[in-house]
Order: C-alpha cells, then structure tokens, then sequence
C-alpha cells in the first residue's frame, strides 16, 4: 500500500520543466573532443585491415592449405576450406569428402537442437532484445564507456571497430580492430588501470592494452582473448572495483561467469533458471545485480559466499536496464511490461537488529507516455536505459518509442531516496532518438557530472550538469 | 609469541584442518563405492532392487571390514599430503640437488598412490561378476590365475601411478583460493560433481594405454604369477582379440579408473578447500594476562616464510580484511596503542610488508642476472645517436621503433657498433701469463669441456636458466594479495586515518612498488620462456601495476610532496597520465 501512495506522488511528465537544454555555455566541455560516428563510418582510415592481404600469395597443395587452415582457424574454417570451389577445382573428390562430412554434421546439429532447443545459435535480433543500446542492429554507436581514471572514451561503432578518443584532439584517434570482435554488446574500462580495455562480443572477450606503442599501428591484436565456455556471444559485463575479477552474462547460458583475466580462470555462478543478460555491481561491490531473459532476477551478495535473493517482476516481462546508486545503497531497474521505475533498497538495519534482512521492491516513479510540449510530442513509455551520475543528483532515463531524455532529480539520505521530475533533453531533430547514454567517472572531486548522449544521427553530446 | 610457538600454533591448526579433509574423505570412500556398484549392478526393470541390493551391499559388515585396509590407505595418502603442503619450499637450483630433496618424499607419495590404487582395485572387485572376484578360479578341474583380476588389480595400480606422474611428479602441492568462495556444501558439491563428471572422460586414456601394455605384457606378469603360486594359467585374455573384445572386462576397467581418478582428484581438493579457509588471525596482539596464549597476529604470521601456506593464508586475510569494506575493523590497522600512543599495529604492518618486497625484489634481481638475455642489460640502455640528415618524421619513427623493441625485448639482427672501438686506449699494458700458468688454464677449460660432454652431466648439475626466477614468481601469492591490501590501506588512509599514521611511510611504500614493477616490466619480454610459473607473473605484474596505480591516482596532488622531484617522480607521473 505504501508503495500504490508513493507512486501517486509522483508527479507527472507534464509537469517538466523546460529545457534547458543547449542554454548556456559550460567552458569544460570545449576540451571534449567533437565527435560523429557517422562521418568516420565512412573513413577510408577505419576500414578493416586484415594481415594476410599483405603478404605475397605463394602456391600450396590442396591438402597443405587445408590443414593449413585446420591449425590457424580451426575446424569449421578447415571444412568451408574444403568445400570451397579452389578445392573443388583441384581435388574434386575431397570437396565430395568434405559435403558428406558437412551434411552429417547438419544431421547431428538438428537431432541436438531437437533435444536441447535452448542451445539454438543467438541471432543479432535476439540479442537486441536484451541489450540497454536502442536499436542496437542499426545503431551506429552502440557502446560506449569512459575511463574510470583517465580521459579516454571508447565508442563501439556498428563497424565492429571501437575508437578512443581522448582530450587531445590532435592526435590520431586509436583505433581497436580484429576480426575476433563482431557484433560489440559490451565494453568496460579495467578499474585501477589507463590502459586496459575489454570489449564483450559474439566471439566472447577481447582484452586490449591501449597504450603509446599503438599510434605505430602493431598492435593489431587484443592482447588476450577468451571465449565463453559454451562458445556463445558476451552480452553483459562489469569489473569489480578493484579490476582483478570480470563479471559475464550470456542470454544463452544460465550461469554467469566470474573471470580472473590475469592468471586465465573462471568460475561459473550456477543456479537453476533463464539465462542471464544484464549485469550491474555495486559501487563497493557488496551486491551483483543479475537480470536474466525472463522475469526472475538476483542480487547477490558478494561478501556473504555469494548467497542470493531471486526476485522477479511482472509477468511476461524482463528488466531492461538497472543502476545502482552511487551510495551502493539503493537499486533502480525497470521491466519491459510496465513503464514504472522501480527501487530495491539495500540499508544495514543496525538498529532494529532484524534477524532476516528484509528488502522491498518500491514502485518510485510512473514513467507512461505524455505529452511533452505544445507540438504534442511524446515522451515516457516502454524505457531503454537508466543512468544515474556519479554524484547522485540525476538520474537520466531513455525510452524506447519516444526521442526525448528525461532527467529526474535524486536526494539519497541513509534510508531513503526522493526523485523527482526536473527537464528533458531533445536531439537537434525531432526524429533523432539517443541510442545510449553514460556518465562520465569524476576525475577530480570539483568536477561537473557529464552526461555523454550516443544520438541515433551518430552525433556524440557531451551535456554538463550543475 | 615467539617465533617457534607462532609456527607450532599455526602449524597444529592446519593439522587439525587436515584430519578435517582426512575424515571427509574417508567418508567419500563409501559414496564412491556406492556410485560404482550402482552401475555395476543396474537392472533396468527393477529399480527399487536395484537400488535397494547396492544399498544393503553397502552397509554390510564384509563392507566395513573389507575397506579397513583402503581407508588405512588414504589416511596414510592425507598423511602425506598434509606434510607435503606444510613442508618448507626450497629452492633446488639444479636437478641433482631437487633429487637429494624431493626423491624420498616423492617416492613416498607414489607409494601411497599405488597402494590405494591397488587397495581400491581389491576391494571393488570383491563386487563384480564372479569371473572378475578372485586371484584364481577353477578351470578344467584344475585352478588357474585369473586373468581378469590380474587384469584389474593392475588397472587399479596403472591408474594410481597415471595420477601421480600426471600431477604430482613434477609440480608441489598448492592451495588454490576460490574466484568464488561459495558456502561449504555448494563447493563440496560442485567439487563432486566435477570430480565425478570429469574422470569419466580422463579415465578414456589411461585405460586404453595399460589394455595395450596388458595386450603385451599382461602373458608374462599371469605367467610369472602362475609360477609364484603354483596353478595353471589362464588363456582367456591372450592375444589382441582376446583383450579388445571383452566388453565387460573393459567397461569395469574404464569404471575403476574414473574412480581412482576422481578419488585422488578429490582428496587434493578437499585438501585445499579446508586448508584456504580463512586463517583466524588477529591485528593487535591482546596483551591481558588471561587471553589465549595461542593467538597469532597477521604480521607474525606473514613473517612465517618457511610456512608457505601459512604465509598465503595471512596474506589473504588481510586482503580480505582490507577489500570486504568493513571500517571498522579497518580501523585497528589505524589505531594508536598502548603504552605511549604509537601506532604499533600500523609500524609492525608496514615493516612487514616492507620487508617481503625488499626481500622479494632483491632476489628477484639477483636471479635476473641469470637470464642471458637480461644479463647486464642497464635499466635504461643508452641511446644510440641518431644521424643528423635523418628527417624530423623518421627519426621520431625511429625513437618510437627503439621504444617499442626496447619495452618487448626485441634485440637488433645486427649488433650495434661499439664506440669502445674507437675509445680503446693505444697504449696498455698486459700481464702475460708465463706457460706454467697458460698450460694449467688450458688443461683447466679443456677438462671443464670434457666433462660438460658426458652425456647428462650438464642436465643434472647445471641450474636452468630461469630456474630460480621461475621458483620466486610460482610462489608470489602472498605479495601478490599483501601489495593489493597495501595500497588499499593506503588509499583509505585518506579518509580514515584520523592520526596520520600511514602517511610517514607512503614515500617507501610507493618507492618499493615502483621498483618492484621496474624488474617486473624487464622481466616481461621473457616471462613467456620461463619454464613453470605460467600465470604467476602476469597476476604478479597486473596486482602491482594497479596497486601502484591506484596509489598514485588518489595521492595525485601530493605525490610532489611525497617523493623528491627527479626520475622516479616523473615515472609516477606518467602512470597517471596515460593519456
């Protein structure tokens, strides 16, 4: 009942404020490098390159090319090898040899996919259904991460290549490619390090060291690389706060996985239920929000042997996004069914001693379409992503089916948490929607939150708060 | 607490963890055995008898006395695994001095592998078929060797020997801390069900190799076995078809190995889940008169060096202690003490943790000079001078091209030209040997030659190149988690510290790291050639590059203050701003 009350104090869309959008001059953000995705999409500069064009072709056997290819790309590559028309040409019967193996093969993939349906390869589509990027297929941009420590940026374009940018803007923008890094879900900055960067995708983690050395254009290879177990594609991760554990989430696996990259392990977090999709840590990293496909949801705590509280939201549904609070005490998230902000509350009742630790998912804002302005547009509906910024005066939240950003303002005390509507941000176009959004870490305690907008026309916005 | 009596109290809780894992797995001994005659006698059509015959089979007194010598057996096993992981780590650095070491142990250890690995064989084939049960049967009113039980109790010893060349050989026993430190049941049963999943699969090999060597070997060992006993020999399993064709006898031999397999497998990890539990140690040493004696203080227990586990363990708890975001306990580390208000917990942390870097470091610089390739090779090399017509673009492509090869080790195909020729000085005057000292040194070398021919000497006397350096980073774990809750410490400092009592010593601990990530960034372009510690060094590097990281990100403003301006400030500072 408390929860029906708080809701319906809630005010309104209608009542934003005006935009303040664009009003005044913040002298900080000149320093921020001017970027659009768009434009350097179509840069000769970050096509692909790949090594073996380079070199001089030689003359190989049949036989020799194709184990050739067994040892540097493995067998699948080896079997197209052989039923390739070179091959065809040249040894007819081993591209016979090669489509009996291939058609037995197919039998035995549709018997597996038969008996266990859940192991069915995951298309682009469906994991755009899980990840916080809008209209992730087409999205030019579709991650986004800053440094925790440095001013570094990293864009994941729909290109599969991810650009940093930094301060300088003279400088060449860093550029990571590889052919092991299609379809990026996920990126994170390591904690404690200027340098390391992990980007999550449909091959698994590629772990990149950016660093002086790669404006000589060697490095072209992630400095390590490492696939999921089940080979299936990452789409969600997080590093805990001291960068020594990675935390990964697949819609096609039940389990989420614990890496320690350094000496090369894992150890997988079971339990019974749908796959995971989303991630999120607390700040301190006493609890490991796990959003999964279906309604069911975890928190686990991290400090007590991993226990976990199973939660779930409404029917038919998933959570789409979540953030933690700055504080590490409260958790925001919102489920595809209903477009209701909700929050967990995760408070030491140190003075009532209650034996069970009790928690409550509080219903806080009521996010239903309305009208935003005179031109009738809309804001509100079904939401896409959250951002709460570093100071925890803000909270930023996209939609799905309308272009506007909505900004609500937050007053964290111990046990509680007030948010109320403030503004919205629009796109230079009415029709230009934000395909995601993240805030700047503060480098510096005097530093203004930075909120940085990925539009879908592949402009990036850097937008300061007071 | 002395010394002594810190090591003893450290020393008896372990043993008390060990007898913990031993009883653990004598218990699991009948889990096993239950496991295995479950599939030995399935019936399909009738599951409760099934069920039900393995269970009384299993609480039968043959049962009970007949796993008397098995269960004797792995306690002798969990003996010696207790000693291994308590025993001190010594470096050997030649194979001859690791033999005069290690051998006695080792051949300890394959004995108790063998003996359960037989025992075990011995007590599951009291279950099978009747053809499988005894040494001998009887054949055309006579009594034969039975070739299936030889068969059998060989596969049990072949198997027992296969786990302790495959992983006890060459490596030392190691605790190994869990990424994920799940409640005790949840590992107990994701341990057994790995354990159980995966020696069905490891068992595949073992099995067919010792079917092979039994094909061609197996005649000779029931012949020599006939002789000793007196009785006729069996033909059954003789020749290639005889073995191949077995089914049975080849699905019992598969399934005892899985067992044996899985049952070593799992005293290792029992052994290492009680013995990571965490260490109950302490911060302050409670000087009232009527405290358990036995209480032993973190910083005694990382001075226990000659205790690797121990050493590990406290250096666990203080990483523990320092990352699980209590302040409150955090708070003793700050704490002044009495008599005389001084920051003694504070002091003796430090000078602890001080003390294993310095030691640390300077015996990984003085195993570095061993390493041909980083032999002599100054910290920073100098600088070749670069000809004056070169374009402003090509010479910064090459300082850059030098940079790079110099931080990955890459040397050049040419030598560059000394200047030492030119700077030789005309005029030096040499010693000349007479030739009494001429012959006798050229004797000397030629002996020396002479001798580094025999085959194996070298193998056996020399020390590998590496060897020590590969020793010191395989057993790096306790810095590794001491340096990360050292600059943990320091970083909270800031806001915790109420008496300032961290900061005297930042200047020493930033200088120690720095040096610390100086040899481990030489080190870096031959790590990967370093024979044994795998991922230690990169767990190493990665945990004091961050730690030194994260010192200098939250002291940033006043790191001028902390360390005097000069080369190792600006290495500091562009740490930071790696932009």
């Amino acid at each position: 009942m408390a929860a029906l009350s708080n809701l319906k104090q809630c005010p309104p869309f209608s009542a934003l404020a005006d935009p303040s959008f664009g009003a005044k001059h913040i002298p900080e953000l000149d320093s921020y490098p001017r970027i659009h995705v768009k434009g350097e999409l179509h840069n000769s500069s970050a096509q692909r390159f790949y090594g073996g064009p380079g070199f001089v072709p030689v003359h190989e056997g049949v036989l020799k090319r194709i184990i050739r290819t067994f040892f540097e790309a493995g067998f699948w590559d080896s079997l197209a090898e052989t039923r390739s028309e070179k091959t065809r040409e040249q040894a007819p019967w081993l591209g016979k040899t090669g489509d009996y193996i291939s058609q037995l093969l197919g039998i035995a993939t549709t018997l597996k996919l038969k008996v266990f349906p859940h192991t069915h390869d995951l298309s682009a589509e469906r994991i755009a259904q899980y990840v916080e990027t809008r209209d992730w297929i087409d999205s030019d941009v579709r991650f986004m991460a800053w440094n925790c420590h440095v001013f570094k940026l990293a864009i994941a374009g729909i290109d599969d290549v991810v650009r940093i940018y930094t301060r300088n803007t003279d400088a060449a923008t860093t550029v990571l490619k590889s052919t092991t890094q299609t379809q990026i879900t996920c990126m994170a900055w390591r904690p404690l390090s200027a340098t390391e960067i992990v980007i999550g995708c449909r091959q698994g983690l590629c772990f990149w060291v950016v660093d002086n050395t790669m404006i000589l254009g060697r490095t072209n290879s992630p400095s390590q690389f490492f696939k999921h177990p089940a080979n299936l594609p990452i789409t969600s991760m997080q590093w805990n706060k001291l960068g020594n554990l990675l935390a990964t989430a697949s819609i096609g696996d039940r389990s989420i996985i614990i890496w320690q990259p350094d000496s090369g392990l894992m150890e997988p977090l079971k339990r019974l239920g749908p796959p995971g999709s989303l991630l999120k840590w607390s700040p301190g990293n006493d609890w490991l929000f796990a959003g999964t496909v279906d309604r069911v949801f975890r928190v686990w705590n991290c400090h007590k042997h991993w226990t976990t509280e199973r939660w779930t939201c409404g029917n038919g549904g998933h959570v789409q996004t979540a953030c933690w609070s700055p504080c590490g005490r409260f958790l925001l998230f919102v489920s595809t069914t209903e477009p209701i902000l909700y929050r967990l509350q995760f408070v030491q009742q140190t003075l009532l001693k209650s034996t069970k630790d009790e928690k409550e998912v509080l219903p806080i804002a009521d996010l239903n379409a309305c009208s935003a302005d005179e031109n009738r547009s809309l804001i509100g509906g079904p939401v896409q992503q959250l951002a709460w910024d570093p100071r925890g005066n803000y909270l930023v939240v996209t939609f799905k089916s309308t272009n506007h950003i909505a900004v609500f303002l937050t007053f964290i005390t111990k046990y509680d948490l007030q948010i109320s509507p403030a503004y919205y941000l629009s796109g230079e176009i009415a029709a230009e929607h934000p395909s995601f959004v993240c805030f700047q870490p503060l480098y510096k305690e005097e530093d203004r939150s930075v909120l940085t907008i990925a539009w879908s026309s592949g402009r990036i916005q850097h937008y300061a708060f007071d | 607490m002395s010394h002594l009596s810190t090591i003893n109290a450290c020393k008896l809780l372990l043993f008390r963890r060990c007898l913990q894992a031993v009883l653990l797995t004598v218990g699991i001994q009948f889990l096993l055995l239950t496991i295995f005659l479950l599939f030995v006698n399935f019936q399909l059509l009738r599951p409760l008898h099934w069920i039900s015959v393995t269970l009384s089979l299993v609480c039968s007194m043959y049962t009970w006395f007949a796993s008397i010598p098995l269960v004797g057996a792995v306690v002798l096993y969990g003996m010696i695994l207790c000693q291994q992981h308590l025993a001190e780590r010594l470096y050997c650095p030649t194979r001859f001095r690791w033999l005069v070491h290690y051998a006695p142990r080792k051949l300890l250890f394959l004995a108790a592998h063998l003996l359960v690995g037989y025992l075990t064989a011995w007590l599951y084939t009291g279950y099978m078929h009747t053809d499988y049960r005894h040494l001998w049967y009887k054949c055309y009113d006579q009594e034969c060797i039975s070739a299936y039980h030889v068969y059998l109790l060989g596969m049990g010893i072949f198997a027992g020997c296969y786990y302790f060349v495959s992983v006890h050989m060459r490596q030392e026993v190691e605790i190994e801390f869990p990424i994920v430190n799940h409640l005790w049941g949840e590992k107990l049963r994701e341990v057994l069900y790995s354990s159980l999943a995966r020696s069905l699969i490891k068992s595949l090999l073992p099995t067919l190799a010792y079917t092979l060597l039994f094909w061609l070997f197996g005649g000779v060992v029931c012949h020599k076995l006939s002789h000793i006993f007196a009785v006729d020999l069996d033909e059954r399993l003789e020749g290639f078809f005889g073995v191949a064709t077995n089914g049975r006898l080849l699905f019992y031999g598969w399934l005892l190995t899985s067992q044996i397999l899985s049952n070593m497998h799992l005293m290792r990890c029992f052994y290492s889940m009680f013995l990571s539990e965490e260490f109950p140690l302490a911060i302050t040493k409670n000087r009232a008169a009527f405290v358990q004696e036995k209480e032993v203080t973190v910083v005694a227990a990382l001075g226990l060096s000659n205790v690797y586990v121990v050493q590990c363990l406290a250096a666990k708890y203080l990483y523990n202690l320092v990352t699980a975001g209590d302040a409150e306990k955090r708070s003793e580390l700050f704490q002044l003490t009495e008599p005389g208000n001084r920051p003694a917990n504070w002091r003796s942390l430090c000078d602890q943790c001080l003390s294993l870097f310095g030691n640390f470091t300077d015996e990984l610089i003085d195993s570095m000079q061993k390493i041909s390739v980083l032999k002599g090779s100054p910290s920073s090399p100098p600088l070749t001078p670069i000809s004056e017509n070169a374009s402003a673009s090509l010479m910064a492509e090459r300082v850059l091209t030098r940079q790079y090869n110099q931080m990955h080790g890459i040397r050049a195909i040419v030598s560059p030209r000394s200047n030492a020729v030119i700077d030789r000085p005309v005029d030096r005057i040499h010693r000349v040997p007479d030739w009494c000292e001429r012959t006798s040194m050229q004797l000397e070398q030629s002996l020396q030659l002479l001798i580094n021919r025999i085959p194996g000497i070298v193998y056996m006397f020399t020390e590998p190149e590496g060897a020590k350096t590969a020793f010191l980073l395989t057993h790096s774990l306790p810095l590794v988690f001491v340096i990360q809750a050292l600059s943990q410490i320091c970083v909270f400092s800031l806001k915790e510290d109420r008496y300032g009592v961290v900061q005297t010593d930042l200047p020493d601990i930033i200088r120690s790291m720095s040096r610390l990530k100086g040899e481990l960034d030489k080190l870096s372009s031959v790590a990967s050639n370093l024979r044994g510690p795998g991922s230690s060094f990169s767990v190493l590097r990665g945990a004091v590059r961050r730690s030194l990281f994260h010192i200098c990100v939250a002291f940033g403003e006043y790191l001028s203050e902390l360390i005097p301006s000069g080369e190792e400030l600006h290495q500091l500072q562009t740490v930071i701003n790696q932009e």
